[in-house]
């Protein structure tokens, strides 16, 4: 017996597994005609589809907008380049990002909790200005220059040694950990916790009358949502080899939630197709004129009015049509 | 499928081959610059800067004779976009030479990128000592004079007017402020003056009458300031009220009066002072015929990045002309220690560090607008050479 939520994520499954599959293809092609600037863009969308898999955890299934997860973004990447600096290691980098993640998103959780709606956005938003001002303001931080000088790492698989400056390498390694982080968070949210979760989300009242504290749900979707968030950061400065206080600003913030808007609300999967997209649209748009920000606003507009369940809204009855054909 | 990569490679490949053998084909330097956002002003400047060097040298026959190609591209002041950007300049449009960061914590992180990448570029605007100093980098050249260059130049032009002079401090409270007022400070110290007191008003401060009795007490003869924008507004305008600016001379950072506030202080900027690379009413024949071409371009005047982003075309020119080579290894040893001629004058870029050495222009507020008061040799405010990494 699977109810229609059950069916949703299969669905959705499905086309997780088509988009790894582009990947894997893309990753080829790259491979075979020496790509590098195209397969370190793709990287860089993975890197922010995991923080769009972040604002999704919280707006798609709990019904909180975050207009501050660039915090836990920008943490995990100042804390695993400050790691990689000291100790050039991949495990340790991750280790120490996902233990920001957990510490953080627990202080944050409590101090955004206490609050809904407009005013837990506004919180989150506060948040994360501070923290981008307190960086901003850090000399041994690199203040507003940002820190440069990440090494390039060797990562060891156990099977495999993949090196960080190899474009087709490090593509799928990205892809590997934002996999497990989608894994994860679809797993979770099939679980009587991501249900409850969804049930916050269509009536906080209620649930605490089916014997369930909604204080500790909420805390427990931000702090996934944060680690979810600083786990992805941390792979930024393996990429690019620096780490800027831009990182935690607003600008990063608002991509993410334009992003999962773009690719369907509470979908998980639409998060990684909405930053790939977008971060397709914004460098050429970009490369052509100077306005984009303009023809974005625009396409986003035109995104919330003409597909209001976004990219998924599209693909997924299709998709869940073919999966399910012929079964009752 | 083996075969149709290989026979896709190897066209790729052969394709790769013919553009690089065409000597004819057209030089490209890539532009990452600010075109959107609050940079897009100093965007601007650089873009027209290059454009206008790019059209006379290509006019008088190109570099070697090839043609200059420049390919710009928004990096909306963000080191995030702008190294994604000028990853695509690099692997994509294959530049043969990269400029146009504004920010300081762009011009490092593609200066990071572009060492890894086994190219060249030059900021005609950063002007953070660091980029020149403890994170200095084989692949990174400056031809704009950087903050170090601004404040050695106003301090040696102190010393003469105001000899022992007592200085008071008035910066606003942030990383920045702070260092540009710890900066001027040592320089002050160097040339023998004397601090008054400091202290560091917030941001966005609407009054500054508060640090006022303090000041007053101080009896300086100079203050020092760094803030800028509407703080300066603010802070000038309150010292005017208040009488303070009668027997003391302001001097400040050269971000603290610009054309954007001048004309809502008013005449309390009157006699203001601060030390720059560039000013448009430099009054050598060189600098004559560069503003009035921009002019005739543009319909604006020059500032300071206009015109440093200008000579870059020039130095690039006089260094390919030497190395009679786009090539990276090759280049860089013809930038360094590069003299090459500029609407400043001439400017040699220092090959310890690869700062460039140029004139310092002292210029003071005169009835709403800045006049050159004093020049200040380059070796006397280029500073010492502490970069260790090559």
């Amino acid at each position: 017996m699977h109810d229609a939520l059950t069916l949703d994520a299969r669905a959705n499954h499905w086309l997780a597994l088509a988009l790894g599959l582009a990947c894997i293809g893309t990753a080829c092609i790259g491979y075979a005609i020496g790509d590098t600037f195209y397969l370190r863009l793709a990287t860089e969308a993975l890197i922010f589809g995991g923080l769009a898999l972040a604002v999704d955890i919280l707006l798609g299934y709990t019904g909180l907008l975050s207009l501050g997860q660039a915090l836990y973004f920008g943490l995990g990447a100042y804390v695993s380049a400050v790691t990689l600096i000291a100790f050039p290691s991949f495990w340790t980098a991750m280790g120490a990002a996902l233990a920001t993640g957990l510490f953080g998103g627990l202080i944050g959780g409590l101090i955004a909790n206490r609050v809904r709606g407009v005013y837990f956005a506004l919180i989150t938003f506060g948040m994360a200005q501070v923290a981008a001002k307190a960086i901003y303001n850090t000399r041994s931080l690199g203040a507003s220059d940002g820190l440069i000088g990440v090494p390039v790492l060797d990562v060891n698989l156990g099977i495999v040694t993949v090196s960080t400056a190899s474009p087709v390498g490090f593509f799928l390694l990205a892809l590997g950990v934002v996999t497990l982080l989608y894994a994860l968070c679809s797993y979770l949210m099939d679980t009587p916790f991501g249900r409850l979760l969804i049930a916050i989300r269509t009536n906080e009242a209620r649930v605490p009358f089916l014997g369930f504290r909604t204080t500790t749900l909420r805390l427990g979707s931000f702090v996934l949502a944060s680690c979810v968030a600083s786990l992805s950061g941390a792979l930024y400065p393996m990429l690019r080899g620096f780490v800027s206080p831009e990182l935690l600003f607003f600008s990063t913030s608002g991509n993410a939630v334009i992003t999962v808007i773009l690719g369907g609300v509470g979908t998980l999967v639409g998060a990684l197709y909405g930053s790939i997209i977008f971060t397709i649209v914004k460098s050429v748009i970009g490369s052509w004129t100077e306005h984009h920000l303009i023809v974005i606003g625009i396409l986003f507009m035109a995104v919330v009015i003409f597909l209001p369940k976004g990219l998924m809204g599209l693909a997924q009855p299709l998709m869940r049509r073919m999966v399910h054909r012929g079964k009752p | 499928m083996q075969s149709v990569l290989k026979t896709l490679s190897v066209l790729l490949f052969a394709g790769t081959l013919s553009t690089s053998a065409l000597a004819a084909d057209p030089i490209k330097i890539g532009v990452v610059t600010p075109l959107s956002g609050t940079y897009a002003g100093i965007g601007q400047q650089v873009r027209w800067g290059l454009e206008l060097a790019t059209k006379e040298v290509n006019a008088a026959g190109g570099v070697m004779g090839r043609q200059i190609e420049l390919i710009f591209e928004d990096e909306e002041a963000n080191p995030s976009v702008a190294v994604q950007k000028a990853e695509k300049l690099f692997q994509v449009s294959k530049v043969d030479f990269l400029t146009g960061t504004v920010n300081s914590g762009s011009t490092l992180a593609v200066g990071q990128l572009a060492e890894r990448s086994g190219k060249l570029i030059a900021t005609t605007v950063s002007f953070a000592d660091s980029i020149t100093a403890d994170k200095c980098s084989p692949n990174v050249f400056r031809v704009n004079a950087r903050a170090g260059q601004q404040s050695a130049a106003l301090a040696a032009w102190m010393s003469k007017e105001k000899p022992k002079a007592k200085v008071f401090y008035l910066g606003p409270d942030y990383e920045m402020g702070r260092s540009t007022v710890a900066a001027f400070k040592s320089n002050v110290d160097r040339v023998g003056g004397e601090s008054a007191g400091e202290v560091f008003a917030p941001l966005d401060s609407k009054d500054y009458t508060q640090y006022f009795g303090q000041l007053r007490a101080a009896r300086p003869q100079v203050l020092y300031t760094s803030v800028a924008g509407n703080d300066t507004v603010r802070l000038f305008t309150q010292l005017q009220e208040f009488g303070l600016l009668a027997n003391m001379t302001v001097l400040g950072a050269s971000g603290t009066v610009t054309a954007q506030n001048i004309s809502a202080i008013g005449k309390a900027a009157e006699g203001f002072v601060t030390g720059v690379g560039y000013s448009a009413e430099v009054a050598s024949p060189e600098n004559k015929k560069f503003v009035e071409a921009f002019r005739a371009a543009t319909k604006s005047d020059p500032d300071l990045y206009g015109a440093d982003s200008y000579g870059l075309i020039y130095a690039y020119k006089a260094a390919v002309e030497k190395a009679q080579s786009t090539e990276t290894d090759k280049l860089r040893e013809a930038l360094r220690g590069l003299k090459w001629s500029t609407p400043q004058g001439e400017k040699t870029i220092r090959a310890g560090d690869h700062q460039a050495e140029q004139v310092m222009y002292v210029v003071r507020v005169k009835d709403g607008k800045f006049g050159v008061v004093a020049e200040v040799s380059g070796p006397d405010a280029i500073g010492a050479d502490t970069c260790t990494r090559f």
